[in-house]
């Protein structure tokens, strides 16, 4: 039965937002470096904020042999090290701290989870969290299913508070692995208890993507095959694949990287207006997205993979040559790929989608570029030099939009192009929060809509698994075929200059 | 001086000057210079003190609302001087990043018919961008400038805690918003200091199982620090707040001053009984010494009857986070320490300035607060 919900009268006209019921947040995986890195920094500062309820607690959930006092001061010196607000507030944390325990056990020891629940119980009457949980996986994925059963079978999974459960990525391998990841998650728990999340989604800029379009009269008119040339999205990362060789090697750039995060980019910068701004009206425009995405075929993808080079003026190893890879890895750290969209705002608009590991610059953007004008009027200046409009949105590092166009060249004949720029960091002079602390709160408070639904994950890898196999099947490819340090594979910039354009210098 | 002394036009030349020497020339740091403005705030100053504090606080404004600040200092005084001067600020950047900043005019007055001062003020504010008017110190509606110029604003900020006669100002402020009716919206910085309270006070109530108790509350006890002047406006402000987010209304006559508290009654919605049915709500506001700290101290919500509940948030003895503790029916009770803002007058300026429209819970305590403050003030 549904409980009517109550509005707490003194909420209307407060300037900060709701605060979450209190609840318990039992983080799976609790020794792991998600937990010190992200999650209890995010926490700490959601509680500094003000944005917890007192009585929070957090229980970690790990194998080793830790007491309550070690696991705190632990995470203590995590959320000194990893803080955007800096070192703890002493007096903040201690009451902060008092809420956090450590339960050790191992995933698939079923005693475990009877003195959890029993552990669990006693915090409820002794901090009125009423029964209110989320059970954070953050494990390597193939503890997943053993966790989520051993919930089910001890009655974790329904309480007489709510209960969430919030997976991490990757959310399978290919699209059999989700669908039956998929169905053993919700053989336990219902599809409205499931938070799969993507960070990505928690990013400001990333949700500012809908603001721009939805909350503009200006842009919508054009945001369509009528004026749009083509859309290229780009995340480029500077890094290798660092201490993650192993799981990387069996994963590679198409899974890492595009099924979920340019995927989500590309649902939100093509998907139609939704009729609110409700999780699942959000959720459905972008399923709709994915689903009119015509089947991609491999002549469409390029992949790379580095060799040695440089970053940041040092020379680097190859990928060939990283800890935990295999030194004939055939393991895309590159990937470019043109898509079409086959609806009425979108036919015929190729999206180029490029993602790689190891490439010049560390930066995210969506970049929107027009129809250049009709005709050239401008005596002396050929069509085709000039540059036609694109609206970039830059997701990180200096998050903002800009709009280039053109402009006469003060006292000389000639056309220039100018940009005219927004950025968070000028306009608004308040630091984002992290996307964790966001997504945090959005599960507490119930709300789904910045985290994947179940038809958006199998969707994508829908989409995505034919290539993988294409590639599986296909003959062995000359590897490494690009420098770290550069933009990826010459075979990529071929591969857009056949249509005709090039790739954004970034 | 004459009146044909300053030549607006002057000052925009200076201003467009410095801006074209910016671009010219970048400063040494190699960083470029961008000018946004988003609004136009004109600071009546009715001292050199406060025109020093309007001028402390412009750099940490234009970080967040980069704006043009006309600061008028109008000062009284038998003869008649102005003077003005322009200039840009530029808010520290890391180097390579942008810069922005925001433009200052200062107009130094005194003795200056408000008349005069206006014909100055209105051809320097820039089109098309909202004007704010804040008007610091006592008896802000008493002075012709902000008489001349509220109706061109479309806010117009004020501050409670440096009110003179703090229970006559805050009923002069009640009528004066209820009159203005959102053109322009008012804002009052003494309302401001209250934002952390009143989070830290709703959210007890987001558990859904204390929010029965809301409704039940029977008792209020608000201590507020006390220097030499005691100002209760803060603590009217809240009381005020609640009842307006609760339907409580004022009960006549029953408003008095006994020693240094002040006593309130006010009806509400019984819970559980008949639809006509109230019950009493006992407010007691009384002045604590409490050195270094401004505003409230401590503030203790209880449920009397049936089943007991009490809710505190209090300072702690450092003044420099804040206690909340829930305690129901004797039960364990459930505490924690949480931030508690004490923020500094630009934080307050911020916050008020990312409001566009009137804000209808302010209006609605006030209203309420300031029918208090008047049976307060009655000899």
């Amino acid at each position: 039965m549904a409980t009517p919900v109550l509005d707490n009268p003194l909420r209307a006209g407060l300037r900060i937002g709701r605060t979450p019921e209190p609840c318990t947040m039992v983080i799976f995986g609790a020794s792991g470096d998600l937990t010190s890195r992200k999650l209890v920094p995010a926490l700490y500062n959601l509680a500094r904020e003000r944005r917890l309820p007192g009585g929070f607690s957090v229980v970690g959930f790990a194998r080793r042999d830790w007491s309550d006092d070690y696991f705190r001061d632990l995470l203590r010196e995590a959320v000194n090290a990893n803080s955007r607000s800096g070192p703890v507030d002493p007096e903040l944390w201690a009451s902060f701290a008092q809420g956090i325990q450590y339960h050790r056990g191992s995933f698939d020891e079923a005693d475990a989870y009877t003195s959890l629940a029993e552990r669990l119980a006693a915090i409820d009457a002794e901090r009125g969290t009423g029964g209110n949980r989320v059970f954070y996986l953050a494990t390597p994925p193939d503890a997943y299913p053993t966790i989520v059963a051993q919930l089910g079978a001890h009655g974790l999974a329904h309480s007489n508070g709510w209960t969430r459960i919030i997976i991490e990525k990757p959310f399978g391998h290919d699209l059999a692995s989700a669908q039956a990841l998929n169905a053993e998650v919700l053989s336990v728990f219902r599809e409205d208890q499931v938070y799969r999340i993507d960070h990505y989604l928690g990013k400001e800029t990333v949700q500012n993507i809908l603001i721009f379009r939805f909350a503009n009269g200006i842009f919508e008119p054009i945001w369509n095959r009528s004026h749009i040339d083509h859309v290229q999205i780009t995340v480029a990362e500077t890094i290798g694949v660092e201490d993650r060789g192993g799981y990387y090697d069996t994963s590679g750039a198409l899974r890492d990287m595009i099924q979920n995060h340019l995927m989500q980019l590309l649902c939100l910068v093509a998907m139609e207006p939704p009729s609110l701004y409700d999780a699942d009206a959000v959720r459905d425009e972008k399923v709709k997205v994915l689903r009119a995405v015509r089947p991609l075929s491999v002549n469409d993808t390029v992949r790379g993979q580095y060799g040695p080079g440089s970053a940041n003026g040092l020379p680097v190893r190859g990928y060939r040559e990283e800890k935990g890879v295999s030194p004939a890895s055939q393991t895309e750290t590159y990937v470019a790929l043109k898509l079409f969209i086959d609806n009425w705002r979108w036919a015929g608009v190729p999206f180029y989608l490029r993602s790689g590991k190891r490439l010049p610059r560390r930066v995210s953007e969506i970049a929107i570029q027009f129809k250049a004008a009709p005709t050239m009027i401008f005596a002396d200046t050929p069509l085709n030099d000039l540059d036609p409009n694109v609206l970039a949105i830059k997701i990180q590092p200096d998050e903002g939009i800009s709009l280039k166009f053109s402009s006469k060249t003060p006292g000389q004949p000639q056309i220039r192009p100018v940009t005219m720029d927004f950025r968070y960091g000028a306009s608004f002079g308040v630091t984002s929060p992290e996307a964790y602390e966001r997504l945090l709160l959005d599960c507490m408070l119930g709300d789904g809509t910045l985290f994947t639904r179940r038809d958006e994950v199998e969707t994508s890898w829908a989409l995505l698994t034919p290539i993988l196999q294409a590639w599986a099947e296909g003959p062995p490819q000359p590897f490494p075929n690009y420098e770290a340090g550069s933009w990826g594979p010459a075979a990529a910039d071929e591969f857009i200059a056949r249509d005709g354009r090039s790739w954004r210098r970034l | 001086m004459s009146e044909a002394a300053i030549d607006i036009n002057a000052i925009e030349r200076e201003l467009r000057q410095m801006w074209q020497e910016q671009a010219t020339h970048p400063d040494a740091g190699g960083q470029a210079v961008i000018r946004a403005l988003t609004l136009n705030l004109i600071v009546r100053a009715p001292d050199d003190g406060w025109a020093e504090q309007a001028l402390a606080v412009a750099p940490a404004l234009t970080a967040q609302h980069p704006n043009r600040t006309v600061i008028v200092i109008d000062r009284p005084g038998p003869a008649t001087e102005l003077q003005a001067n322009a200039q840009a600020l530029c808010t520290l950047a890391n180097a390579g990043r942008t810069q922005v900043c925001g433009e200052q005019v200062t107009i130094s007055a005194r003795g200056a018919p408000a008349g005069q001062l206006a014909s100055l003020v209105l051809p320097l504010l820039v089109p098309d961008l909202p004007v704010v008017l804040w008007a610091p110190g006592p008896q802000p509606f008493a002075q012709p400038l902000v008489q001349r110029l509220y109706r061109l604003c479309d806010r117009l900020i004020v501050d409670s805690t440096t009110f003179a006669d703090p229970l006559r100002e805050l009923a002069e402020l009640a009528a004066f918003e209820q009159t203005a009716n959102g053109a322009p919206a008012v804002s009052d910085l003494g309302w401001t200091r209250l934002t952390s309270w009143r989070e830290l006070t709703a959210q007890f109530f987001d558990t859904r199982p204390f929010l029965p108790h809301l409704h039940r509350i029977d008792e209020i006890v608000i201590e507020y620090a006390a220097g030499n002047r005691p100002n209760p406006v803060a603590a009217l402000l809240f009381v005020g707040w609640l009842a307006s987010c609760l339907k409580w209304t004022p009960l006549e006559d029953a408003v008095g001053i006994e020693g240094e508290t002040i006593q309130i009654y006010l009806r509400r919605p019984a819970v559980g009984v008949g639809p006509a049915a109230i019950r009493l709500v006992s407010v007691a506001i009384r002045p604590v010494d409490r050195a270094g700290v401004e505003g409230l101290a401590r503030l203790a919500l209880r449920a009397v009857d049936n089943q007991q509940a009490e809710f505190v948030v209090e300072l702690t003895s450092d003044a420099g986070h804040a206690c909340t503790r829930a305690t129901i029916a004797g039960a364990h009770p459930i505490e924690r320490t949480a931030t508690i803002d004490r923020p500094a007058l630009a934080d307050l300026l911020n916050s008020e300035l990312r409001l566009l429209s009137r804000d209808r819970t302010f209006a609605a305590a006030l209203h309420l607060a300031g029918g208090l403050a008047r049976r307060l003030a009655l000899p």
